[in-house]
């Protein structure tokens, strides 16, 4: 029994830190793209 | 905003590949990262936040942007191996390239912003001021921009909802970012 809390608590540390990875890498994409690009954007219908 | 769907769309389709395929999608791992924050933190400063960018003169904002670029092309030329960061990284030396050469900002052509905006948007801006103090652009006659090929100047059909005009260097930064997410990281057997 202990061992599968251990188990469930190690996979819930995992998880945790695959999403943690994959934000970081997001929000490291979402930054660079912003800096990188240029473009000029109305939004809406724009006229 | 319309760069950030090619994030979007790059994960989408990433993820829809591994699981067409049955493998795995792993995120692309990037080195150095703590040097896109300090990259992007002089645009977040002149461009983003308003509370900052109304104390900025233009020719702050002009060096933020340059010198943010730059730290950027230093990431991307330290993350060249990922699959689609050359494109990217062209990408942003076109871009970087052009704003040098017109004096600092992104040009944009009067007869684009005629096309961008209603009449009465226009006949607000000054040639030769940027379009807002929100903007990488500087409005310039067609005439006067050095490398105009490389400015903002093209425009979605005439039909899509939402307007923008982007630059050549726009396109390869988004054709290298949904590269690096739909390919992901050492799936030797995607694309």
């Amino acid at each position: 029994m202990k061992l599968s809390f251990n188990q469930i608590a190690v996979s819930f540390t995992q998880i945790n830190k695959t999403h943690l990875q994959f934000a970081m890498m997001v929000l490291t994409l979402v930054m660079l793209v912003l800096g990188a690009g240029a473009p000029e954007e109305v939004g809406g219908s724009g006229r | 905003m319309i760069l950030l769907t090619a994030i979007a769309t790059g994960l989408l389709a990433g993820w829809g590949y591994a699981r067409w395929t049955g493998a795995a999608w792993q995120s692309p791992v990037f080195r150095v990262t703590w040097l896109v924050a300090l990259g992007f933190l002089p645009q977040l400063l002149a461009f983003y936040l308003p509370s900052t960018r109304r104390l900025l003169t233009n020719e702050a904002a002009s060096l933020c942007l340059i010198a943010s670029q730059i730290l950027l092309l230093v990431f991307a030329a330290l993350n060249m191996r990922n699959p689609g960061m050359p494109l990217l990284a062209f990408g942003l030396a076109c871009n970087l390239a052009v704003i040098l050469a017109n004096g600092g900002f992104m040009p944009l052509s009067t007869a684009t912003a005629s096309r961008l905006v209603s009449p009465t948007v226009l006949d607000r801006l000054v040639v030769g001021e940027r379009v807002s103090s929100a903007s990488k652009d500087v409005l310039l006659q067609e005439s006067r921009i050095r490398l105009p090929w490389l400015a903002d100047r093209f425009l979605p059909p005439q039909d899509f909802p939402y307007r923008f005009a982007f630059s050549l260097g726009d396109v390869f930064i988004a054709l290298g970012t949904f590269w690096i997410l739909a390919h992901g990281k050492y799936s030797d057997s995607f694309i």
